[in-house]
C-alpha cells in the first residue's frame, strides 16, 4: 500500500531511531533504548540494518572498562528522513487531510 | 514496538513524539551557575570588605581564587562528557558561548592590564556577564538566565555612575540575578524531570 515510503525507515522502531538521533547530535545505546522502550537485542539488530544502509554512523568504545555504543545520523540518513517525511505529507494530503 | 504495518499518519506520530522526547530532556543541573555565582559574589563582596577593613595592601588577590574553579571546571567537564548517554547541538552551542565568554575575559583583563586602565573593568566585566547568560538564556528558552542577562547590561551602565569601590557591590548582585537565583532554578528544573 505504501510502496513508496523506504522500507528502511517505515519500521516503527527504525523509525523512532532516527527521530531521536535527528533531535540530537549523538546518542548512547542506552538513552535510544530508555527513549524507545525496545528490548537490547531487537534494538541491536535494527541499528545494524539502519548502519547498513548508511543512514546512521555507529562508533562502538569503552567507558571504564563497560563497551558503549555511540550513534549519530549521517548525511545520507538525514536525506533518506526528509524524503521519508515528504512522502509521508503527500499521503496524508492525498487522504484529504 | 511493532514492525512495519502502521498508517503515515501513526508515522508522523511515532516522529513527532520522539522529536519531543529527545527535546524534553533537560541536561543543564546548574552546578556551574551555582559554583561561579557563590564564588564571583564571595570574591567581590569580599573584596568589597577587605578595602573597607584595610588588612591587607592588594586585597585584589582574592580574585586568584578564581583559577582553583576553573582547574575544577576543567575537571569537572571532562569528567561529565564521559558520562553523558547524549549531546545535543544546544548543549554544543552553549559550551561554545561560555568558551567564547572565558576567552574574551581573559583577552579583556590582558588589555586591561596593558593599557594600566583598571577603573572601567567592572562596568565592560558586567557587559560581559550579559553576553553568555542571555544567550544560554535564549538557547534553553529559560526566561531567568534573560532577565539576569539583562539586569547585567542595566548594572553595567549603573556601575559607570557609581564610585569603583561600590561598583563590587553592583558586581556581588549581577552574580546573584544573573546566575546564583537561575542556577537554583536549573536545578530545581533539573531535578523534576530528572526524578
Amino acid at each position: 500500500m505504501f510502496k513508496d515510503l523506504d522500507p528502511i525507515l517505515h519500521s516503527q522502531l527504525r523509525l523512532a531511531v532516527i527521530s531521536l538521533l535527528i533531535s540530537v547530535k549523538e546518542a548512547e545505546f542506552t538513552f535510544l533504548r530508555e527513549k524507545t522502550n525496545a528490548t537490547a537485542g531487537n534494538l541491536s539488530v535494527q541499528i545494524n540494518k539502519l548502519k547498513e544502509a548508511g543512514y546512521i554512523d555507529v562508533l562502538k568504545q569503552f567507558h571504564n572498562n563497560y563497551p558503549q555504543t555511540i550513534c549519530k545520523i549521517s548525511p545520507k540518513g538525514i536525506d533518506a528522513f526528509e524524503v521519508y517525511v515528504k512522502a509521508l505529507q503527500s499521503y496524508t494530503h492525498t487522504n484529504g487531510q | 514496538m511493532e514492525e512495519d504495518n502502521f498508517s503515515p499518519q501513526q508515522s508522523l506520530l511515532l516522529i513527532d513524539s520522539m522529536i519531543n522526547k529527545a527535546r524534553n530532556r533537560f541536561s543543564e543541573n546548574g552546578f556551574m551557575y551555582l559554583l561561579w555565582g557563590w564564588l564571583i559574589f564571595i570574591c567581590a563582596a569580599g573584596h568589597f570588605v577587605l578595602i573597607k577593613l584595610e588588612w591587607f595592601a592588594h586585597p585584589e588577590i582574592i580574585w586568584a581564587s578564581t583559577w582553583l574553579a576553573v582547574i575544577y571546571q576543567v575537571v569537572y567537564f571532562s569528567r561529565r562528557k564521559k558520562s553523558e548517554q547524549v549531546k545535543t547541538y544546544s548543549d554544543g552551542i552553549i559550551n561554545s558561548i561560555w568558551i567564547s565568554f572565558g576567552v574574551c575575559m581573559f583577552i579583556l583583563v590582558f588589555i586591561l592590564s596593558k593599557y594600566n586602565i583598571w577603573p572601567i573593568m567592572y562596568p565592560l566585566v558586567l557587559m560581559m556577564y550579559g553576553v553568555p547568560t542571555f544567550l544560554s538564556g535564549t538557547v534553553m528558552q529559560f526566561t531567568p538566565l534573560k532577565v539576569g542577562g539583562t539586569v547585567c547590561w542595566v548594572l553595567a551602565i549603573a556601575a559607570s555612575f557609581v564610585p569603583s569601590l561600590y561598583v563590587l557591590l553592583l558586581v556581588a548582585l549581577a552574580v546573584v540575578v544573573a546566575w546564583i537565583i537561575p542556577g537554583y532554578l536549573l536545578r530545581k528544573k533539573f531535578n523534576a524531570e530528572n526524578e
